[in-house]
């Protein structure tokens, strides 16, 4: 697996000069709560000609950070940002709550506690 | 300009199996907006294998994820585990995992076809491919002694052998079923009534399948060659037991339908050369390794792409364990293609996506 580390602020520019539709499949989103408040955010692909190289972006940041959304270059980014806003209670842009857990159910599931 | 309506489909629904909502805006009956909503059963199923269960437990708790594609999340997670305590299975354990899915993919697909014939009013077609479905099950449980959610695959290797009575049993029903076979595909492909209601119906381009990053028979359907057993022979030798990739270009029910049916030919063609050509070894391997560091596994589920990441930190219990279910990659899609369809077709449509919401909500 390819680790390709990158930030909040160079994200957006990371994955769009990366992302080609043709070549790349976006597998999907993830979260790791690190722990004391800290997320490592990842974002996965494989290239269709090679197919088992796998490259990952990630990038760690404070949990109360909002996370920049990949839908300008993704569009189908949308559900796993869905699923990360209510599953680990982040922020992200462009982002409502309530798409995998009911508003009233518990929040952040896979949070540290 | 005309009036516009909105129509909810689910999450309680005679044409959709699944917990799943749709909201459709409707203009003379033309579908013109769609919205989704999956959240009503997720069981936490992730937190739990990250809390309550030790990394060789959890190949028996994602097996309950979905009944229908068991065998794929427990062989996707075994893989994985593996990966995190640098395993090497047995060839012989190899063989046994792809037999066990080539057999839950014939069933998963019939299952889906069985679904797509019902929501189409055709309701003795429907009873037919269920009825040639049976063999199917029967063979699962022969193999795996349970009809569904079987326990076969477990980190190290598998958890039965394949007795030589029960592979004699799989190649005489081949014999019976292949025939059977043959008439759906006729009826599936040739049918007048069934193509007025599949044709053309529902049609994903090849576009919008790369554009939307679908998986699984629905982008193949629309001539995408997405299929993860044509990428990841490392974990299973999947071109050596005879994999072969099957497309279509229509990208509409009928091309999805053909794709599910062709694709079961390869899956007895494999199973057949698997069995032929079985190694001799061991079953299972073990090691006293904890998961260290992280791992992603791949595998081709019925439906598609099924992702798992697992994160270990030296301890029996892993830090994050992450699925990614092939419904959920088709969902953008399937929202998209309702556009432009009439009302009237959603029940079919919805069926060719086969989505399983039990994987999506895990």
């Amino acid at each position: 697996m390819n680790r390709i580390e990158t930030s909040f602020e160079n994200l957006k520019k990371d994955i769009a000069a990366f992302y080609k539709p043709e070549v790349h499949h976006f597998i999907t989103m993830n979260g790791v709560d690190l722990g004391n408040d800290e997320i490592e955010y990842q974002w996965f692909f494989c290239n269709y000609a090679f197919p088992s190289e796998i490259t990952m972006f990630t990038a760690k940041a404070n949990a109360d950070k909002q996370v920049p959304s990949i839908k300008n270059s993704i569009v189908s980014a949308w559900l796993p940002e869905a699923e990360l806003v209510d599953l680990l209670g982040v922020d992200i842009e462009d982002t409502q709550k309530g798409f995998v857990l009911e508003l009233d159910s518990e929040t952040a599931p896979l949070r540290k506690k | 300009m005309s009036t516009q309506y909105n129509i909810p489909v689910g999450a309680q629904h005679i044409s959709l199996l699944e917990p799943l909502h749709f909201k459709f805006t409707t203009e003379n009956e033309k579908i013109v907006k769609t919205e989704a909503n999956v959240g009503y059963v997720h069981r936490g199923i992730e937190q739990a294998c990250c809390s309550k269960f030790k990394f060789r437990q959890v190949s028996f708790v994602v097996g309950r994820v979905c009944g229908l594609c068991s065998i794929s999340h427990t062989t996707c997670y075994s893989q994985v585990a593996e990966k995190l305590v640098k395993l090497d299975i047995p060839k012989r354990a190899k063989y046994l995992r792809m037999l066990v899915i080539e057999l839950d993919r014939i069933h998963s697909h019939l299952l889906c076809l069985s679904h797509v014939a019902e929501n189409s009013g055709f309701e003795a077609l429907f009873m037919q491919t269920m009825r040639y479905r049976e063999f199917s099950m029967e063979l699962l449980e022969a193999v795996c002694g349970n009809r569904i959610q079987y326990d076969f695959s477990i980190v190290g290797g598998v958890s039965r052998d394949l007795r030589s009575d029960v592979a004699q049993s799989i190649i005489e029903k081949f014999k019976v079923f292949r025939p059977q076979l043959d008439e759906l595909v006729e009826i599936y492909n040739s049918n007048w009534s069934l193509s007025l209601k599949n044709k053309g119906i529902g049609v994903l381009s090849r576009e919008n399948a790369i554009r939307l990053n679908v998986v699984g028979p629905f982008a193949r359907a629309s001539g995408l060659e997405v299929d993860v057993r044509n990428e990841t022979e490392d974990v299973l030798p999947w071109k050596e037991v005879g994999f072969e990739m099957i497309t279509d270009t229509a990208g509409d029910v009928h091309a999805r339908n053909m794709v599910r049916l062709r694709e079961i030919y390869v899956s007895m063609k494999i199973i057949e050369n698997i069995i032929n050509g079985l190694p001799e070894g061991d079953l299972l391997v073990d090691t006293k390794a904890f998961p260290e560091g992280e791992a992603v596994n791949r595998i081709e589920a019925p439906r598609g792409e099924l992702f798992y990441y697992a994160k270990g930190n030296k301890t029996q219990v892993l830090e994050r364990l992450k699925i990614k279910a092939p419904t959920f990659s088709n969902i953008p899609a399937m929202v998209e293609t309702f556009t432009n369809n009439e009302y009237a077709s959603v029940p079919a449509i919805i069926g060719s996506y086969d989505p399983c919401l039990s994987c999506t909500s895990r």
